[in-house]
This record gives C-alpha cells, sequence and structure tokens, in this order.
C-alpha cells in the first residue's frame, strides 16, 4: 500500500495542499474521506472540486445524500468539449447499507468519475478494491491545524 | 398530444392536476382542481396500513412501493376519477437520481396511458410556489411580486429574488452546510438524535439565548456558511467538558438557546442586508425550518422594525410535499409550458436557466 502524509494549517493553504493530493491520487477516482465532524471534510472536498474544475456551488450533501456537480473536460482531438460528473456523498444519515444498495451506489463507486465519500463507515465493506482512502485529523497544536493521511488501496 | 383535444379540454373542462413528488425521502401525490389543492398525501403509517405500502426511507424501492398506493389515496381523498386529470406535474430534480427515476417514470407512464401533457417542476422552484396554495374553499394571503423568499431546510438555504410565478433568481445560497444542517450536528454534539433541530427548539425555550456567544460565520454578498460556526460550536462543547463535565446535561436549555439564536441571526442577517438593499419588503420563508419558533419569533420583530410583510405556509407544506408540485404546474400549465415524453430526471436542475 502507498502512503503519503501532508500536514497543513488553515484553509489558505488548501487549494495546494489539493493539487498535491490530486497529484498524489493520479488516475484514482474514488474517495473514501474519513474525519471527526468538523474536521473539513466538506471543506476539503470543495477545494478538490475547485482544483477539478467544478464551477457552481459545492455544499454539503449530509440531507441529499449525493450531489452531482460537472467538470467541462475541453477535447480538442475528438468532437470539442464535453463534460464530466463529479459525484459527492455524504452517508452520515443512512442507517443500513441495505439502503446504499437501493440507491444504485455501484454505478457510482464502480463508475469512471470522480466520486468523494464523506462518511464512508457504513459502506466500507462495498468498497472496490482500488480506492483512496484519506483521513483528516484534528490536531491540538492550533484549531486550524490538519493532518492528512492518504492510503492508495 | 393533439392540440385542438388539448384546447378543448383546456376550455371545457377544469383544470385538474396530479402533482408527483419524490425527490428525496418522502413520496407524494396531490390533486388541484379549480387551483385549489383537494389532497396532498405523503407516504406514512396511514398509507402503509391502508394499501401496505412502506414508511417512507431513503430507498428507491420505498418510493417504488408508495407512488400507487399515494396517488390511490390522493385521488379518493381528492373525489376526483383519473379520467378527469388534466395533467400530471413531477419533480424533475434536484433529488437522488434513483428517487426522481420513479416519480419521473410513473408521471410519464400515467401522461401517456391517459394521453395527457407532462409538466416538469423544479423541486426548489415548487418550495416558492408553496406560497401560493389555497386548500378548497379557503384564501391565504399571498405575497405580492417582487418578494424575497427564503428557503431553509436540512438541504437548502437560500435567498431568490421572485418576480413572478416562474421567474425567479438565487441570490444567496450556503457555501458549505445548510442551516438545517447546522441545527442537526449541533443537537448531535450534544448528544441528541438525528434530526436534532426540532428537539434544540424545544429545549431553547427555557434557555437563555444570550447565555453563550458564538460567532457569526463569514460569507460574500447573500451567501451564507454554517460549516465554521458547526466547528465554533464543537470546540466550546469540547473545551467546557473539560473543565465540567456534566456541562451539557446542567446547561442544555441555555445551550440550546444559544446556538439556535445564533443560527437564526445569521439567517436573517443576509435577509435584512437584500430587503434593504433591494428596497424589497415582502418576505417569504419556506423548507422545513420555517417550523423553527425562534425564526418566526425574530420575523415577527422584523414584521414591526422593517415594516415586513412576511408569508410563511402551512407546516404540510412548507417540508417537501406534492401539492407545491401540483401548485407549481399549474402556472406551467397556464403558461402552455409542457414537457416531451422523451424527458429524464435530473439529480442537478437549475431553475434560474
Amino acid at each position: 500500500m502507498i502512503t503519503k502524509t501532508i500536514e497543513y494549517e488553515g484553509i489558505h493553504q488548501l487549494h495546494t495542499v489539493s493539487e498535491e493530493i490530486l497529484n498524489f491520487t493520479k488516475d484514482n477516482s474514488l474517495f473514501a474521506i474519513y474525519g471527526d465532524m468538523g474536521a473539513g471534510k466538506t471543506t476539503l472536498i470543495k477545494s478538490l472540486c475547485s482544483v477539478l474544475g467544478v464551477k457552481s456551488n459545492v455544499s454539503s450533501p449530509t440531507f441529499s445524500v449525493i450531489n452531482e456537480y460537472v467538470i467541462e473536460i475541453d477535447n480538442k482531438t475528438e468532437s470539442g468539449n464535453f463534460e464530466k460528473e463529479v459525484y459527492h456523498m455524504d452517508f452520515y444519515r443512512i442507517d443500513e447499507q441495505r439502503e446504499v444498495f437501493d440507491m444504485g451506489y455501484e454505478n457510482y463507486f464502480f463508475g469512471k468519475s470522480y466520486c468523494f465519500i464523506e462518511w464512508p463507515e457504513i459502506i466500507e465493506s462495498l468498497l472496490p478494491e482500488k480506492y483512496v482512502e484519506l483521513r483528516i485529523i484534528k490536531s491540538d497544536k492550533s484549531p486550524d491545524f490538519r493532518e492528512i493521511t492518504l492510503n492508495l488501496h | 398530444m393533439n392540440l385542438v383535444l388539448d384546447f378543448c379540454k383546456l376550455m371545457s373542462n377544469p383544470v385538474v392536476i396530479l402533482g408527483i413528488e419524490s425527490s428525496c425521502d418522502d413520496t407524494g401525490a396531490s390533486i388541484l382542481k379549480e387551483g385549489k389543492i383537494q389532497a396532498n398525501i405523503v407516504a406514512n403509517q396511514d398509507v402503509h396500513k391502508d394499501y401496505g405500502g412502506v414508511v417512507p426511507e431513503l430507498a428507491s424501492r420505498a418510493h417504488q412501493q408508495n407512488i400507487v398506493p399515494v396517488v390511490h389515496e390522493a385521488l379518493k381523498k381528492a373525489h376526483v376519477d383519473k379520467s378527469e386529470i388534466t395533467a400530471v406535474a413531477f419533480t424533475r430534480g434536484p433529488g437522488l437520481l434513483g428517487s426522481l427515476l420513479v416519480g419521473t417514470s410513473f408521471a410519464k407512464s400515467f401522461a401517456l396511458g391517459l394521453d395527457i401533457p407532462l409538466l416538469e417542476i423544479n423541486h426548489m422552484h415548487a418550495h416558492i410556489i408553496a406560497h401560493f396554495i389555497d386548500l378548497a374553499g379557503e384564501e391565504t394571503p399571498k405575497p405580492k411580486f417582487p418578494f424575497l423568499c427564503l428557503t431553509v431546510s436540512g438541504g437548502h438555504t437560500e435567498i431568490v429574488l421572485v418576480e413572478d410565478h416562474l421567474k425567479m433568481k438565487v441570490i444567496g445560497r450556503t457555501n458549505d452546510d445548510a442551516a438545517g444542517e447546522a441545527f442537526d450536528k449541533a443537537a448531535k454534539t450534544i448528544g441528541l438524535d438525528y434530526p436534532g433541530g426540532p428537539l434544540i427548539d424545544q429545549l431553547a425555550k427555557d434557555g437563555d439565548p444570550l447565555a453563550y456567544k458564538f460567532p457569526h460565520p463569514k460569507a460574500p454578498g447573500y451567501d451564507y456558511s454554517f460549516s465554521g460556526l458547526k466547528t465554533a460550536f464543537l470546540y466550546f462543547i469540547r473545551d467546557r467538558i473539560k473543565s465540567d463535565p456534566n456541562f451539557v446535561k446542567d446547561n442544555i436549555a441555555d445551550i440550546c438557546a444559544s446556538i439556535q439564536y445564533t443560527i437564526v441571526k445569521v439567517l436573517l442577517k443576509k435577509l435584512v442586508q437584500a430587503s434593504m438593499d433591494l428596497g424589497i419588503r415582502e418576505i417569504a420563508i419556506s423548507g422545513g425550518v420555517a417550523a423553527n419558533s425562534k425564526l418566526r419569533e425574530e420575523l415577527l420583530l422584523l414584521k414591526k422594525s422593517e415594516n415586513w410583510s412576511v408569508y410563511i405556509p402551512k407546516f404540510e407544506f412548507c417540508t417537501d410535499n406534492a401539492a407545491m408540485i401540483a401548485m407549481a404546474g399549474y402556472y406551467k400549465y397556464i403558461n402552455g409550458s409542457f414537457a416531451p415524453q422523451t424527458i429524464s430526471a435530473s439529480a442537478r436542475y437549475s431553475y434560474e436557466d
């Protein structure tokens, strides 16, 4: 397993952190994002989406479960530009795996689109073999200090 | 659809619209006749008892099991035969794709079967149109155009400038968490069950809203941000527990009152700003958080101090419901904005285009 640790203090560093994350994870598109409430999962995903080129508003999917965004891919070789989806999921209010089955999770987890998952604990056993485990850890050093660990499964 | 036939139907018979809602947790059906809501059904224990449907939950399968029973129940309650229905309105989005697909597919087949037109409805647009709902034999005061609508729920927080029934523009929205989510997550932090928003409201009644101060999050323009407040609240509780393990238990009312007061103040500050900047004093509130008693109390104060006219629909029309879909459908019907049979559900669906 390939791992990496990134530390940062304050959200002004997030853009650089997000670029570093995406450079490291390369062609991986499925991210299971762990972290306590208030660790900054949504904030990080907002930044990752921005680096990927999402223009629309990125907000918490705790209620909606899945938010869908698009990135416009500039494709000069083929038939012009096309759109690609980015999925932002949150399983905070899911109680049973059964609910995820009914939601058609396979289409998202096994698709080629980027998929950022908050509160993935309940669906861990459904994740494919290849995914990125990303943990955000708060520290007592300062309220703005965070450590991100990345594991490529 | 034959246009001449359509025109005859329009002229000779009253407009009867079946509204279908299935964007998230609840499956709903509603009947609108002569501009008034005759029935508004949400899948619940009654439907369960009468038709063997299931209790609402997050699952497209639940929607599949509930959709036929709720439509039956709505028709029965409205004393309308399905042959009288002139059009079917359905939630096209935004929402959970699997859930939206159930309502969309049902509406399309229903319309095809009866050879009647389809009306595609945006869920967020419908939350605003909920202010124009009248029940049979009722006439409630309606906001006058242009008005500002604050839609605030577990999943949404936005300020919309409404110019007419079909033309509106989002001028502010949350950059992270919705206000309802801020309530629910604050509740979770102090050990209340999810969704804890209504519980906070209840416990806050005996508390001092100024007992503890929390930072007001900053966001540009009329936008909101509640994520920082959530974190500040979390740190506050954690630090207090360190010195007094019984802090939450002993001060629950004051804690609830203070966090509720902060969220409500933040919500209203941007609304007041928008009202002042745009010179609009017609103010409408929709979404589940409209039930919050502190929000209502503060709105009453603003009514006097800012000379606002404030409109809040009945609670059943504030939360997700099909009546607002039927109502929005009615305006689209009058406008002749029909949807083709080739239409599909859309998880992300802007209503500003």
